[in-house]
């Protein structure tokens, strides 16, 4: 027996076993950044999603009959090892592509599976850039700019005129939400007053926090998209110098650490993903996981991971195969397709899924109340 | 004091064939691994080495600047962004630019270079930015470089966010080319290997070297220790710009933060773990830590052990990592492999052909003769006078001695003639040149050498290397200054210790290796500051013969200074004594002898009517 026909009866005795299963496997590639500056976003995400895709697996597989096979694997949140196992993952026969949640390794991502023609999908990257490497890359979170349009339509609706912009050349979102607010905002005939930058990490905001004071006409509203330990940095200085200007933020604001902050925080609106309001699907998710796994999903993005589950699901099933140019399409086309978190439609969008956005009010005892829910009218939308 | 008889004619060629070897071994390495790993792990194996060449000619690249002067550099991975940036532009498919980039100025836009094409852009880019960001920094030694790379690093960043129009700022930078194919990157890896061991054996190298072994040692031997280091970060500045190039079109898609502190700290753990002396060890850093990471990564998604089922791990990679610095920090702290070259012994032999045979040059002609003349010399430090108005001069071609009790300010008044400090009044003359004013290496190169009261060797160049590296600034090349290293040391009998490094060499030798080197320059004059400190009896006499021989077969004038009396009387035609950084006496050896101020500093007041002879013989 020669080496060659050796090893082709060795590959066809390991098909042949592996036969049953494969007819029936869809196999997911899942890039997780376990260590680094993506690890608070993407190991909820993963969570979430592991635990409704095992979920699925029990209940016979997606659409009842595809088995889900995860492929997951660790970036470190580094780029070069992100584009590594990509290709690893594709070479392994990944049909489908769920990547870190940020823009930087999705679109490095997407230049790899847009050719390869696997549909790929961002865990939370907001960036709504992202989707234009290719008809193959989806978000799946509520893009930056859906929610500068809401939080902007409601800040007119509450009748702010004057705004003042903080925000951030260091990252696209820190940069982008506050000039997508700006954007629709104007257009709302409301004024930006005065506009600040800062650096990520910056640890003193006193020269901001008095530029803001001394702006005339003094604003009425103050828009940052900054997070941690920016945000708390900057709002208690601003508190601290007496201003009582009203601030809004974005969707990182809802994090427990941020609204344990107490009373320099009380009032402040933000924008999120959902709300897990009491007998609403997401009220019931929160209980049924952390009775499942002893853990409290105290942000979105579990519960986005399990919805981008359900995406997959509804695209399968649409599909009625798991071929990707196939699921591909019916991702596309879902149309106010079911989710947890919120509900989402792909069609008519260029892949960043219309979702509805919240905007809820932090308190002073440390909880949030949901203020309204609103889905960014699509003719208003900025440009990314 | 006689090493074992060595043939001098066949140590050029040794050496130059030992250096074939390491440099064949170091190529045979990096291909054979990377090629091992195709061929065992597949499509997985391809990936690995592709993404492990990169590294390698990125660290490599570092280790032009950081390996040669001992300054680590945090600023590499700037050029490395630079590089990215401008060849992700060049080659960027015109229609997706138009989409990715809309603002681009029209200069940039739509070229859709060949990625070869867009390398010889990178490379002048590179060349650009590094010596203009080099000025500056080449200026500055040690820890204040390294905080002057890290605010490179941190300007060119933030210059990447704000030119939003060419970057798109601090979003992803998307739709390059991903042509870094492992056939690509491993040729790069070899390449670099091979430029960065040139680089490290030419006059720029080896003076670079020398200035960060002993930077005023370097300059009193006419090496300018600012442009070593200014061509130093040059040459691996754009050497890192074409890295980064590579590294982009191997990503395909980056933004800043691909470049910035993660990547240049992965890049410095290399350098740490492999060692930062030698391009081996940046090229052996990045292999051990490849392997290490990748097979690391392997088991974290848990794997079975016996029949036990291992749970599930993440971040066992850079657990891994962690432990392998600190490991190496603590039971290496020169890295893997110290300060010398990845050799195999007796593998240099087979490349004797192709080294260059050296004969030890001719003795030298008299140089023009240059006396040195001093003029009311002043220096003072916090109002102490440590010389005050000197005046006296030294003829060529003869010993003049110079003396004085400690603290009398001959030290300082070597350093004033030498341009190592700058003296408050007066003037000096060399020949019929002003060195009031000059740097020292300026001085040197006129021929005026010193030695120092302190021996100040290099002390990880070898003693061939510490006087080839002296008589390159002043040699008229690289086949001359080889002749010119071998000359001195076969006149200082260092044969036998020509692969040895400084640092390994006894006392005695050292100082005879200070003399060669100072020899190696064919300077008209040398200041010896305190040469027979420490030496007993029979090195100082030895010492003394080869002195005289010196006056008197090259015609070099020699300023000797030294504690030890009965030395300097013995060789010197003249003394000038000093006090209190004043001359007090000047004349023969015999009328010093005699001379009441000189005997009262010395031994004091009142006791002159003792044997004055004894106590100054």
């Amino acid at each position: 027996m020669t080496f060659r026909t050796a090893t082709a009866l060795t590959l066809l005795a390991s098909v042949g076993l592996a036969a049953p299963a494969l007819a029936e496997d869809y196999k997911i590639g899942v890039m997780s950044a376990q260590s680094g500056y993506l690890t608070p976003y993407d190991q909820p995400s993963y969570a979430g999603f592991k635990y409704c895709i095992d979920k699925m697996n029990e209940a016979g597989g997606l659409a009842g009959k595809y088995n889900v096979v995860l492929d997951v694997r660790d970036t470190r949140s580094d780029m070069a090892e992100s584009v590594k196992v990509t290709q690893e993952m594709i070479d392994n026969g990944a049909q489908f592509i769920v990547s870190s949640a940020d823009a930087d390794p999705t679109i490095a991502a997407g230049q790899i599976s847009e050719p390869a023609q696997i549909p790929t999908m961002t865990f939370a990257g907001t960036a709504p850039v992202l989707t234009q490497v290719g008809e193959y890359i989806f978000g799946s979170y509520p893009a930056d700019n859906q929610q500068g349009t809401v939080l902007a339509d409601f800040a007119t609706e509450q009748g702010f005129e004057k705004v003042y912009i903080l925000k951030s050349p260091d990252s696209a979102y820190t940069m982008g939400g506050p000039e997508y607010f700006a954007e629709v905002f104007e257009a709302n005939g409301g004024t930006v007053v005065g506009e600040s930058l800062y650096s990520l990490n910056q640890p003193d905001f006193s020269a901001i926090v008095t530029t803001i004071k001394n702006t005339d006409p003094a604003p009425d509203l103050i828009v940052t998209w900054a997070w941690e330990p920016d945000f708390p940095a900057f709002i208690k200085a601003l508190r601290g110098a007496g201003l009582d200007t009203q601030v809004m933020g974005g969707d990182v604001l809802d994090t427990p650490t941020v609204r344990g902050l107490g009373d320099v925080v009380a009032g402040t609106y933000h924008t999120s993903g959902g709300f897990p309001e009491e007998g609403t699907p997401y009220g019931d998710f929160m209980k049924e996981y952390e009775a499942a796994t002893g853990t409290e999903p105290d942000n979105n993005y579990y519960v986005n991971g399990c919805d981008i589950a359900h995406m997959i699901e509804q695209a399968v099933e649409a599909a009625g195969t798991t071929d990707p140019a196939s699921v591909r399409d019916a991702l596309a086309n879902i149309e106010d397709g079911e989710g947890i978190m919120s509900n989402f439609t792909f069609k008519g969008t260029d892949r960043m899924p219309l979702r509805p956005v919240v905007i809820a009010k932090i308190n002073a005892d440390g909880s949030k109340d949901f203020v309204s829910r609103g889905t960014a009218d699509p003719d208003k939308l900025p440009n990314p | 004091m006689t090493g074992p008889s060595v043939d001098l004619t066949q140590l050029s060629r040794r050496r130059a064939a030992d250096q074939i070897g390491e440099t064949v071994l170091l190529v045979a390495l990096i291909a054979g691994i990377s090629l091992a790993m195709w061929l065992v792990l597949g499509r997985t194996g391809e990936r690995i080495a592709t993404q492990m060449c990169v590294n390698v000619a990125a660290v490599v690249a570092l280790s032009v600047f950081t390996g040669n002067s001992g300054i680590v550099s945090f600023g590499h991975s700037a050029f490395m962004a630079i590089g990215a940036y401008t060849a992700g532009l060049l080659t960027m498919p015109a229609g997706l630019q138009k989409m990715a980039v809309p603002m681009l100025p029209a200069f940039i836009a739509g070229h859709e270079m060949s990625f070869a094409l867009a390398l010889v852009a990178v490379v002048v880019v590179g060349l650009v930015v590094a010596f203009a960001s080099g000025l500056p920094i080449s200026r500055l030694q040690g820890a204040s470089a390294t905080i002057a790379t890290l605010g490179l690093l941190i300007i060119v960043h933030s210059v990447l966010i704000g030119a939003r129009e060419i970057t798109r700022g601090s979003q992803t930078f998307y739709g390059v080319p991903r042509v870094t194919t492992f056939w690509v990157a491993l040729g790069a890896a070899i390449a670099f290997a091979i430029l960065a061991r040139m680089f490290r054996e030419s006059r720029w190298g080896l003076e670079l070297r020398a200035v960060r072994d002993n930077e005023s040692a370097a300059e009193a031997l006419g090496i300018n220790a600012q442009r070593a280091r200014l061509v130093g970060w040059t040459v691996s500045g754009a050497l890192a710009a074409v890295a980064g190039a590579l590294y982009g079109h191997m990503l395909g898609a980056f933004s800043p933060h691909t470049f910035y502190f993660g990547l240049m700290f992965a890049m410095v753990a290399m350098l740490i773990v492999g060692g930062m002396a030698t391009v081996s060890g940046a090229v052996v850093g990045v292999v051990v830590v490849t392997m290490l990471q990748d097979t690391v990564r392997q088991f974290e998604g848990g794997f079975t052990v016996a029949g036990v089922e291992m749970p599930s791990v993440f971040g066992l990679t850079t657990v891994a990592l962690s432990v392998a610095i600190l490991l190496v920090i603590w039971l290496r702290p020169e890295g893997l492999l110290g300060r010398r070259e990845l050799r195999l012994p007796g593998f240099g032999a087979l490349f004797r052909a192709f080294g260059p045979r050296a004969e030890p040059a001719a003795p030298v002609a008299v140089r023009a003769v240059a006396p040195l003349d001093v003029d009311g010399l002043s220096r003072s430090f916090a109002g102490l006078k440590a010389v005050d108005n000197a005046t006296f001069d030294v003829p060529s071609a003869r010993v003049t001695g110079l003396i004085g009790p400690n603290g009398a300010g001959k030290s300082t008044l070597v350093n004033l003639l030498t341009g190592q400090f700058r003296a408050d009044e007066g003037r000096a003359h060399f020949g019929e040149t002003d060195i009031t004013a000059l740097s020292p290496h300026t001085i040197a190169k006129l021929g005026l050498s010193r030695t120092f009261q302190n021996i100040r060797l290099f002390g990880n160049l070898t003693v061939f290397e510490n006087v080839l590296v002296a008589a390159l600034p002043h040699a008229s090349g690289r086949a001359d200054a080889r002749a010119r290293a071998l000359r001195e040391i076969e006149a200082l009998d260092l044969g036998g210790e020509a692969g040895t490094y400084a640092d390994n060499l006894p006392y005695g030798a050292r100082k005879r290796l200070e003399i060669a080197r100072c020899l190696a320059m064919e300077p008209a004059m040398i200041l010896l500051d305190e040469p027979a400190a420490g030496m007993n009896p029979e090195e100082t006499s030895d010492l003394a013969d080869r002195l005289t021989a010196l006056t008197e077969t090259r015609g070099i004038g020699l300023l000797l200074i030294d504690h030890d009396l009965e030395f300097v009387n013995r060789l010197s035609s003249s003394i000038v004594v000093i006090n209190r950084g004043a001359v007090i006496a000047r004349g023969t050896p015999e009328e010093i002898r005699h001379n009441d101020a000189v005997i009262e500093a010395y031994i004091g007041r009142g006791r002159k009517t003792d044997n004055p002879q004894g106590a100054l013989a």
